[in-house]
């Protein structure tokens, strides 16, 4: 009885001195000190020969970065983003604290894996590790500062392991994700379309837009959720992304933001045949129906329009993804594609989809010219504006373009949360004999044109892709399934009769 | 060795189809593979068959499966995966597929006789690169050449001119890589010259020219600009183009 009050009164004691010193940190303690661990910096492996350097750098970087690094190569204004200017030693990809150097390491792992999203391409499918350490050494030359010399890197950030992914990690990432307002500038969903996305510059002055965390495949840095908590931890130099370190000082917190970030990353899925499933009843008009949800999706990958003047090297789009679904009566295909800013005209062009089919059915096995057909073999245009609307046009090439009537076209384009969704419907099979067909089963051919306005794109000032195939599929027959019933039977029966066969011989035998 | 006449057999058989299948690139067509498998399983079932002792080892496990010899565990799983395996070949048989339809393409096509260039006409029988010299102005021409490669071409035919420029996976069919040697090492700068100065649109029809991303480059480059970028491909790649004496001594060949 006696020690047990006696515990129990010291028990007391201990909180009421945790109280207190609780209390005494909360009132006098500076702010939580961030939670970074470092590690030693391990020395490049390969020593420098400034003349294999050089030669290497003047092969294989000079084009984009410049034969004194300064990123003006002859390339260097026909890429976006505009290619490294090494001078200033001011590096995005980094392994160390905001505003600091990138250890070899880093450069290393930039030139190896390329920077996503760029034109800079992973180096280690052409050059030999011991190519590409002359290539670090080569880069650090060009830092005016001799920064690289004065103060080399002596740690950096160790990451570690992620934790395990669990709903409740998710939710405190998406605490996080809205209490430190990263939807400002990534947007609410991510897809880089938050209010302040507009009119940002990096440290050279050259507009810059944040990234679109839909797009994982676009990550400068990589985005296994390791490389997130990086670039959390590291922030970008020369770019207004910062470090979150003071932000969010608990490593934890970082990793479940980083978790949540990677959460909002779809994959891509490409293909080459958008096919349209059948839909009961009417096609919902809301692209955010659930039936469009389970049409499933294709991307199709998207280039700058190089082949006619004027030609557009650094398209806004990369990719447009598209849906389908047919019924009865109507063929409806979905397109949504991300742009930050929703532009309907004005001051800056409205921006625009275009759907590209044959303008005539029946071209056998010759196609029109892939961007926008020729004399000989003209194509049907679906446009499609933000300020416009719906317009169908007839193209016999790029300088022969006419409108025509609807056509028994209808388009109907909303734009939410930084993504734009446009469903185009027509009858399967028009009356008119020349129309296109969508009969079930039939193959048509099909491309695509994006345009961003606020990239000041209009015209063949546009993204383009190559010819694909729409079609309505067939419902799978009865007969798919009663075929391979019957054959499979009648080897179950096959094997029936050599099993006796060969036991009644065996009996004879013995 | 002949006691093991059968599990030999299924060996190679797999041995091969892996071999088929990951070890080729660009990936075999399965219509491509399945005649390569069909041939292989002859070659050694005729193999197995010349001999009476191995195809009697050959024979012996397939047959303790319909005799009861084999476990048990063994006759119910070869006897049930038979029938399931003839039934699943049958419905990706009858099953109606969605599956991009196949357009033949030609890839190297024969050249015309000639084309037209800036106005005129180009004979394409003995046309030589006019740039090309040994002298000290080659080097010149080259770095001249890689200019132009830079600004015209590396979007998609990329840095390394493997054909993977970062625009090169929206097109159909996928740009020229120039480092596989199937490509300009085979062929003479006349092609070369051909193709680049009348691009995607003077392919003949069976080289699908409406596919074809290629610019018709006499629109945008001068005539030395484009021989140029000629000799910069062949010097970056380190290939050197055919020739006419060789074409002649193939030709005879």
């Amino acid at each position: 009885m006696r020690s047990t009050e006696r515990r129990s009164r010291r028990h007391y004691l201990a909180a009421t001195l945790a109280a207190c010193a609780a209390l005494a940190a909360g009132v006098f303690a500076a702010p939580p000190r961030p939670e970074v661990k470092m590690e030693p910096v391990k020395p490049a492996p390969v020593a420098a020969d400034p003349a294999a350097g050089k030669a290497l750098y003047e092969r294989h970087c000079a084009q984009c970065h410049g034969e004194q690094g300064k990123g003006d190569g002859p390339a260097a204004d026909l890429v976006y983003p505009r290619p490294r200017d090494f001078t200033l030693a001011l590096y995005k990809v980094r392994s160390t604290p905001t505003g600091q150097l990138p250890t070899d390491q880093d450069l290393y792992r930039a030139i190896s894996e390329g920077l996503p999203g760029t034109s800079m391409p992973p180096w280690k499918k052409y050059l030999s590790e011991a190519e590409r350490w002359q290539l670090v050494h080569q880069v650090k030359t060009f830092d005016v500062l001799d920064l690289f010399r004065d103060e080399p890197q002596k740690a950096r950030i160790a990451v570690g392991s992620p934790p395990r992914i669990t709903p409740e990690l998710l939710a405190r990432g998406k605490d996080l994700y809205e209490s430190k307002k990263c939807g400002q500038c990534h947007g609410q969903y991510g897809r880089g379309d938050g209010t302040s996305a507009d009119q940002m510059k990096d440290d050279w002055g050259f507009p810059i837009r944040p990234v679109n965390f839909t797009k994982g495949w676009r990550f400068r840095a990589g985005d296994r959720v390791e490389d997130i908590y990086r670039t959390f931890t590291t922030g970008f130099n020369g770019t207004p992304m910062p470090s979150f370190v003071d932000a969010i000082p608990a490593a934890e917190d970082r990793w479940a933001l980083a978790a949540y970030v990677k959460s909002l990353v779809r994959s891509q899925k490409t293909g080459h045949v958008l096919k349209a499933r059948f839909h009961a009843g009417a096609i919902p008009a809301d692209p955010w129906a659930a039936a469009w949800e389970k049409a499933g999706y294709v991307d199709f990958l998207l280039a700058g329009q190089i082949i006619i003047e004027p030609r557009w090297f650094t398209p806004a789009h990369d990719v447009i993804t598209a849906r389908a679904l047919y019924n009865g009566r109507e063929i409806a295909i979905l397109v949504e594609w991300d742009d930050g800013t929703h532009n309907r005209g004005g001051a800056k062009p409205a921006d625009e989809v275009e759907l590209q089919f044959p303008a005539r059915p029946d071209t056998g096995d010759e196609r029109p010219y892939f961007v926008l057909g020729d004399r000989k073999n003209p194509v049907e245009l679906w446009r499609w504006n933000a300020g416009k609307g719906l317009t169908r046009l007839i193209a016999e090439g790029a300088d022969r373009l006419r409108e025509e009537r609807d056509g028994g076209i209808a388009a109907e384009g909303t734009y939410r949360d930084g993504q734009y969704r446009v469903i185009f419907r027509r009858a399967l099979v028009p009356e008119s004999k020349d129309a296109l067909r969508f009969e079930p089963g039939r193959f048509v051919p099909v491309a695509f044109h994006l345009r961003d306005g606020d990239a000041g794109e209009e015209g063949l000032k546009m993204a383009v892709s190559a010819w694909y195939y729409v079609i309505a599929e067939l419902p799978t027959p009865v007969t798919a399934y009663l075929w391979p019933l019957v054959l499979g039977l009648a080897t179950v029966g096959g094997e029936i009769w050599l099993l006796r066969q060969l036991r009644r011989r065996k009996g004879v035998a013995a | 060795m002949q006691r093991f006449a059968f599990s030999i057999t299924v060996l190679i058989w797999a041995a091969v189809y892996a071999g088929l299948k990951l070890l080729v690139s660009p990936p075999v067509p399965t219509s491509v593979v399945t005649m390569y498998m069909v041939l292989t399983v002859i070659g050694t079932l005729i193999f197995v068959a010349a001999n009476e002792a191995r195809f009697a080892h050959f024979v012996a496990p397939i047959r303790s499966v319909f005799t009861g010899e084999a476990p048990r565990a063994v006759q119910v799983v070869v006897l049930v995966a038979i029938p399931a395996a003839v039934a699943w070949v049958t419905y990706q048989r009858v099953v109606p597929s969605a599956d991009a339809p196949f357009e033949a393409r030609v890839v190297h096509p024969e050249p015309p006789a000639s084309f037209p260039l800036h106005g005129k006409r180009m004979e394409v029988a003995g046309l030589a690169n006019p740039l090309r010299s040994t002298g000290p102005e080659l080097r010149k021409r080259i770095a001249e050449g890689k200019t132009v490669y830079f600004r015209n071409c590396f979007f998609c035919h990329g840095d390394t001119l493997a054909g993977d420029g970062h625009f090169a996976g929206a097109f159909l069919p996928i740009p020229g890589n120039f480092r596989d040697v199937g490509t300009i090492s085979m062929l003479q700068e006349s092609y070369v010259f051909w193709r680049v100065a009348t691009g995607g649109r003077g392919l003949p029809k069976g080289a699908t020219p409406w596919n074809s991303a290629m610019p018709v480059w006499q629109n945008f480059l001068t005539e030395d600009e484009m021989w140029k970028v000629i000799l910069y491909i062949y010097d970056a790649s380190g290939s050197t183009p055919r020739t006419w004496d060789e074409a002649v001594s193939h030709a005879k060949h």
